[in-house]
């Protein structure tokens, strides 16, 4: 690279505002993206962008005045330029720019050239519109029950969503021609819903299965009997046996997560034996005289 | 291929209220999810090319709506152009 001044056109002596200015007017006939398809204005371009990060800079244009540095100091690596994205042969499958206004009158003629933009025209119009991506959260009942919910679109447009029943987590949904517009005569494309099922706190999860640990009295336990338990869905009876106990683990059969492919997997529900509150005294008593429970060693029955 | 927000605005060297402004023009026109914008390299480009326009090249607002409009109809053309070159070499 020469002289930046000389790239630049302006005497060694030029003020910064005059430097400027000779870097815009050159920028602006000489940048790339103003300029596609042309290399001979891409390399000048490189130079003048060299010559004004040089030259531009206060500080750095005294050293380079001083010899410090040389014009290769101010080289960078160049980035992409739009017209590398938006060229004829790199043209983006769809939601793009180009705009294809600019040559509809040489369209009408019968000539062949006439017909061929037809051709071309018409292969646009006929054009099916993007997918568009959205994610749609739903609680877990939705999810096992099927909803109905409205969409908010960025645009301010709404998406009316029918969740089908037994949806699992990632599913995605399809609603077809309401992605983004084709040309005049093509089909819109799809809009895709992943389906992001949230957790219910009330639950614990182990793959299509939910775990949850409910509160009986020793009376329960002992004797079992009927206690409500919610499930993700609203509450079913479950009988708790005679004789159950901390460990035992009682079986919701289809009332946990929804399986891919259908079903759902089960609600397991943990017993959790609580005394009354502030110990109780017929308890107690009961408890120390109660000869079948003196030789009863469990640990000795389960070893840690 | 897909850019994260904040790799774009690193890449781009705008912030994110610029963007936001620039989304709102129409200059850049992110494919958009409903909790997030989806950014590609294309728009990383397109981004610099309207901070050149304005930083650089000292195009106001005014000036940078018709030069996107024009170069956007260059694309359209050059495009048609290299489809017909192609139609013609196919015969």
């Amino acid at each position: 690279m020469s002289n930046p001044y000389e790239v630049l056109g302006v005497e060694p002596s030029a003020s910064a505002d005059d430097i400027k200015k000779a870097y815009r007017r050159l920028a602006r006939k000489l940048h790339p993206d103003l300029n596609p398809g042309d290399k001979a204005a891409e390399e000048r371009f490189k130079d003048v962008a060299v010559a004004y990060r040089l030259l531009g800079d206060a500080e750095q244009r005294k050293r380079y005045d001083a010899g410090e540095i040389d014009e290769r100091g101010a080289e960078r690596p160049q980035h992409r330029y739009y017209r590398d994205y938006a060229g004829a042969e790199h043209g983006p499958p769809g939601g793009d720019h180009a705009d294809y206004a600019g040559y509809a009158d040489f369209a009408e003629g019968d000539d062949p050239f006439a017909e061929l933009l037809r051709r071309s025209a018409q292969t646009r119009a006929h054009r099916r519109g993007q997918d568009m991506h959205y994610r749609l959260p739903i609680g877990l009942a939705d999810a096992i029950n099927g909803t109905r919910t409205r969409l908010t679109l960025p645009t301010g447009e709404t998406l009316d969503v029918t969740v089908p029943a037994g949806v699992v987590p990632g599913q995605t949904l399809r609603l077809r021609g309401k992605g983004a517009p084709g040309g005049e005569q093509g089909q819109a494309g799809d809009a895709l819903i992943e389906l992001e099922v949230l957790p219910d706190p009330r639950f614990s999860q182990d793959g299509e299965d939910l775990g949850l640990e409910v509160p009986i009295s020793l009376r329960e336990a002992v004797l079992g009997g009927p206690v409500r338990v919610p499930t993700p869905t609203g509450h079913v009876e479950l009988t708790v046996p005679p004789g159950s106990d901390g460990s035992s683990r009682l079986r919701v059969k289809g009332h946990g997560m929804p399986r891919r492919g259908g079903g759902r997997g089960d609600e397991y529900v943990r017993l959790r034996i609580v005394l009354p509150k502030g110990g109780d005294a017929e308890l107690k008593d009961f408890v120390s005289q109660w000869s079948a429970g003196q030789p009863h060693t469990p640990r000795e029955e389960h070893p840690a | 291929m897909n850019v994260d927000i904040e790799d774009f605005l690193v890449q781009s060297g705008i912030r994110r209220e610029t963007l936001t402004v620039w989304i709102e023009k129409a200059w850049i026109t992110p494919a958009q999810g409903a909790a997030h914008v989806e950014l590609t390299e294309v728009d990383v480009a397109r981004a610099y090319l309207v901070r050149d326009l304005s930083d650089d090249l000292g195009v106001n607002e005014e000036g940078i709506d018709v030069a996107l409009h024009l170069i956007d109809q260059i694309h359209g053309l050059r495009r048609l152009l290299s489809q017909l070159r192609g139609e013609i070499k196919d015969g």
